[in-house]
């Protein structure tokens, strides 16, 4: 075992709906918490934009909140990079996977046909914290509510987590009612809606933190008890208040000098 | 869509027998690229009606069609279907139903047509090379052959390819980049080529041995001319 494996611990999982660096481009409070999740000095971070077909400018967000912090990758379905490596060693060899939006029907489907899903499931019970928004939060729930086909409708995912997850909930309202409707017909689990800024975090399959970026935002948690809709809702932690939140700690010399190399390395 | 060589373009367009075609580009294979999408209008909306399927941004349109994709591309002449990974794009047709549509389109005379991971699909075995080393794919199976692309640029996709063949991978044709093989119904018509060198194959085993034999290309440029610039 190597002391980046020895590092990891119980599966986690952070899904958003909505924020980060594609999102927030000058807020990076859900990134940096993200990484305060992984306890190596020097994490490896990849970022999946599969869902929104590998988009230039999506990528170069990542790198642009990532690059300094983090030893930052991409992984594209649709480009070639020339690497002759497996999908396996690129994804296994990771601390963080972080997924991006789009559409999850088409998420969900490439991922099969490279049965990237497995690798995945694979990753998350290693310990590699998986994090995500909109489509690539709902993806590791049972299922969601999406817009790959156009309209709003259900959809499943895929299955880590118990319950469902519906994203945006302020930022498209829209959303709320299909999800409701799904919940109270039973084709869809209770489970959570969340703003946009609003991360769930998951130890294993139980949530155990609700962060946020974004100060008045809120997550809500729904059940079906007798046939009707329990809503209950939950006041996120706002991140990078308090002293000791995420960023607070000093990045130790030798780091930073790895860290304007590969930098370097990356623009030569 | 090759910089500066409307040959290959051309030779799609005379296959629809249209004044005026209508040509609707599926760019999946390159997750919907913008500038591959702005290519496509730039080559062919002068001379025929073209519109773009986006399967990335269906909720959003983006100028590409909406609504009912099967009656769109069914109207079409031409569908055009851009590369990338051959991989991605069946994965995500498949979850939009589109394998199926256009399997539709193509038995209703709707003209097919595509490079690279857009020719792949179309065969009931393909070799792709985009993550590690090349591997066999089962495509939409419209032409019960296999393929293999760029088969001048990439030495390791010939040597897999025959292999492949050597291994029980059906016969197929293989094609450098530059040459088309033009199918009518599931037999190949014609090669044709936008360049003077380009080659294709029919490759098969034939007694014990994979063979590689050279099927004639048709140049659609001026030969003649050609020959006098070089």
């Amino acid at each position: 075992m190597t002391v980046r494996e020895s590092l990891r611990g119980e599966p986690q999982i952070l899904a958003m709906g909505g924020g980060g660096f594609t999102m927030e481009p000058d807020n990076p409070a859900l990134d940096d918490f993200v990484l305060s999740l992984v306890r190596v000095p020097e994490p490896r971070i990849l970022f999946l934009p599969t869902a929104s077909g590998d988009p230039t400018a999506q990528i170069t967000s990542f790198y642009a909140r990532f690059a300094r912090r983090a030893s930052a990758t991409h992984l594209s379905l649709f480009r070639r990079h020339g690497s002759a490596r497996s999908l396996a060693d690129i994804v296994l060899e990771q601390d963080v996977i972080y997924v991006g939006g789009g559409s999850m029907r088409n998420l969900l489907a490439i991922w099969r046909a490279h049965e990237l899903d497995e690798l995945l499931v694979e990753a998350w019970r290693r310990g590699i914290v998986l994090a995500g928004l909109s489509a690539g939060a709902m993806c590791w729930f049972a299922g969601g509510v999406t817009r790959s086909g156009g309209p709003l409708e259900v959809i499943e995912g895929l299955g880590l987590l118990p319950g469902s997850f519906s994203v945006h909930a302020d930022g498209e309202p829209e959303r709320l009612p299909v999800w409701l409707a799904a919940l109270r017909s039973g084709e869809l689990p209770g489970g959570w809606a969340a703003d946009d800024g609003v991360g769930l975090l998951f130890h294993g399959t139980r949530m155990t933190r609700v962060v946020t970026s974004r100060p008045g935002t809120a997550a809500l948690r729904v059940d079906v008890v007798g046939g009707e809709l329990v809503r209950h809702r939950i006041e996120p932690e706002l991140l990078g208040a308090g002293p000791g939140g995420p960023g607070a700690q000093p990045v130790p010399d030798d780091i930073r000098e790895l860290r304007e190399l590969r930098q370097a390395m990356r623009r030569g | 869509m090759e910089a500066g060589n409307p040959l290959l373009d051309d030779y799609v367009l005379g296959l629809a027998e249209r004044e005026r075609p209508k040509v609707c580009f599926v760019p999946t294979a390159s997750g919907d690229a913008d500038h591959y999408v702005v290519r496509f209008y730039r080559t062919f909306s002068t001379r025929c009606d073209t519109s773009h399927v986006s399967l990335f941004r269906r909720d959003r349109g983006d100028g590409a069609v909406e609504g009912d994709l099967e009656a769109h591309l069914l109207r079409q002449d031409v569908i055009y279907v851009g590369g990338g990974s051959v991989v991605s794009l069946l994965g995500a047709w498949r979850a939009h139903g589109l394998d199926r549509v256009l399997k539709n389109a193509w038995r209703r005379g709707v003209v097919l047509c595509g490079l690279s991971a857009g020719s792949l699909c179309w065969f009931q075995e393909a070799v792709t090379a985009f993550h590690g080393a090349p591997t066999v794919v089962r495509g939409l199976g419209l032409l019960p052959h296999s393929n293999c692309v760029h088969y001048d640029g990439e030495p390791e996709r010939r040597e897999e390819y025959r292999r492949f063949v050597g291994d029980g991978v059906r016969p197929g044709y293989a094609a450098d980049d530059g040459a088309a093989l033009h199918f009518v119904g599931r037999d190949l018509r014609r090669v044709v080529s936008s360049r003077p060198r380009a080659r294709a194959f029919r490759v098969e085993p034939r007694d014990g041995e994979v063979v590689e034999q050279p099927l004639p290309v048709s140049y659609l440029g001026d030969a003649q001319r050609d020959l006098a610039v070089a």
